[in-house]
């Protein structure tokens, strides 16, 4: 049953990227939100804005737009026929094989 | 004559996909009022649009997953271009049929089932009837996932749990940050992320799924005669198969929304943003992977994750049960109306044959349509109270699921 070996060896590598892509991201998200309403003092306790607050928010969301954005590349480079190499860590576009 | 119906039927399965698929994407933004309803399809619209021109690249060996009818480089292999093609386009229209029909009966019922099974299923059903059973790819050669088993059974199978931990894990760690903090600063926030990780799930929707249809019509066209270029899909085809999608996505599914966005779970926004990212994640990381899979299962496990993984929120599992039992039988019940179909046709024969098989096709959506009159579902109600008594899934008599 070779398929079935090659399914799951597929599948906990989709588990695996789509973790830290899909709820690690959105979790960063979560982060941003609370680190902003923290940065106007909006949160229950405190009241006086705090700049820190501010700044790791922008970070957050920073990290998640270069998330969307690898992901926008993916889905463009894979109508031109190409795909993203993760092979020297930084992500490069190659010709698909 | 034939290669006519066949180019009309794959526009207007291509069409049926993008209506049946809305909802994998907009259904969670709709059911928390991130965007009006018609602002939702328009926007996936666009996306699918644009999403349809960005595949430069040639799907022309589509069909290679699941039958033999194909070479590897995608001419089609010539046993079945008897008589001009002929036998080819049959098998073809009668698979498309079957698809089209099934999608449309599924979306009565609102229920959201695979439109690439169905494609799978239909083509399969008419090459089973049409070339016998050694004419489906059901296990590959055992080097790659392939074949029925590898590419369509085993992804079915794992894609929606997959879909449905990380969205669940992305929920509960979203709501676990954001305790304490004013809805105010969440609600704004999480509308802008939920906004953005749909559009990712509408694009992506667009390059894959205009693709399939994109590689038929050029299938057809080769056999016929009409086109040789098997490294590239003609102009036309291309612009026809956009247009189509995107007309579809723009009409809206609102039987198969209603059903995703107030049905298995009362969604907030956090967790439509938790599904949205985790069916984006899914979709982009798998296909990376060479992991083919169905968009629409997806989506469902993920809102399914999200209903689970927010603590205190309720999931109505019966309709979760219909839509699985729903998944299981699409690839069963258009393989059998594709059959059917390539039945019909090959008994009256020729073009005639092709020409019932078409108006069959007419008769049986018009009535489905008529029917949906009845109970229906648009932009204006589609956000209304989930009631389990006047379910739009109501399944008729003497049908068994």
């Amino acid at each position: 049953m070779h398929n079935l070996q090659l399914a799951l060896d597929g599948a906990w590598k989709v588990l695996l990227a789509s973790l830290i892509l899909g709820a690690g991201l959105p979790a960063l998200f979560a982060l941003g939100v609370r680190s902003m309403a923290y940065g106007t003092g909006g949160e229950v306790s405190g009241g006086s804005p705090h700049r820190t607050g501010t700044i790791v928010g922008y970070v957050c969301f920073g990290i998640v737009l270069l998330g969307v954005l690898l992901g926008l590349t993916y889905i463009v480079a894979t109508g031109l026929g190409k795909t993203l190499s993760f092979e020297n860590v930084i992500p490069t576009l190659v010709d698909k094989s | 004559m034939i290669l006519t119906l066949v180019v009309i039927t794959a526009l207007g399965f291509d069409f049926t996909n993008g209506f049946h698929d809305t909802a994998n994407a907009m259904a969670t933004l709709i059911a928390t009022g991130a965007l009006r309803p018609k602002v939702a399809v328009l926007l996936s619209a666009v996306l699918n649009l644009v999403g349809a021109f960005l595949s430069v690249q040639v799907a022309l060996t589509v069909t290679n997953a699941v039958v033999r009818i194909q070479n590897s480089d995608g001419t089609p292999k010539t046993e079945t271009l008897d008589g001009g093609g002929t036998a080819l386009l049959l098998i073809v229209l009668a698979g498309l049929v079957g698809a089209i029909v099934w999608n449309v009966f599924t979306w009565l019922l609102g229920l959201p089932s695979s439109s690439s099974h169905a494609l799978f299923g239909g083509l399969i059903g008419s090459a089973v009837a049409g070339l016998g059973w050694a004419g489906v790819n059901w296990t590959g050669d055992g080097s790659k996932l392939d074949g029925v088993v590898g590419k369509v059974l085993l992804p079915a199978i794992l894609s929606p749990v997959i879909a449905g931990v990380v969205a669940g894990v992305g929920t509960w760690l979203i709501y676990r940050l954001t305790v304490g903090v004013a809805r105010r600063f969440t609600d704004n926030g999480f509308r802008w992320g939920q906004i953005g990780s749909a559009s990712l799930v509408s694009l992506a929707h667009g390059t894959n799924d205009a693709q399939k249809t994109m590689g038929v019509i050029t299938l057809a066209l080769i056999a016929a005669g009409e086109w040789s270029d098997t490294g590239a899909i003609p102009f036309w085809v291309k612009v026809t198969c956009a247009v189509a999608i995107s007309l579809g996505t723009y009409l809206g599914g609102w039987r198969i929304i209603r059903t995703l966005g107030k049905g298995l779970v009362e969604i907030g926004p956090p967790q439509g943003m938790a599904a949205e990212s985790a069916s984006a994640a899914v979709i982009l990381s798998s296909s990376q992977l060479g992991f083919a899979l169905s968009t629409t299962q997806v989506a469902t496990g993920s809102i399914l994750g999200s209903g689970v993984g927010r603590p205190g929120a309720q999931v109505r599992w019966a309709v979760a049960g219909r839509m699985v039992t729903a998944w299981l039988i699409t690839m069963p019940a258009a393989g059998l109306a594709g059959a059917l179909m390539w039945w019909i046709a090959d008994l009256i024969g020729g073009s005639a044959g092709a020409v019932v098989i078409f108006a069959l096709l007419l008769a049986l959506t018009g009535l489905m349509w008529a029917r949906s009159r009845r109970t229906p579902v648009n932009h204006h109600n589609v956000n209304d109270e989930w009631q389990d008594d006047r379910a739009p899934a109501r399944v008729p008599a003497g049908h068994a699921s």
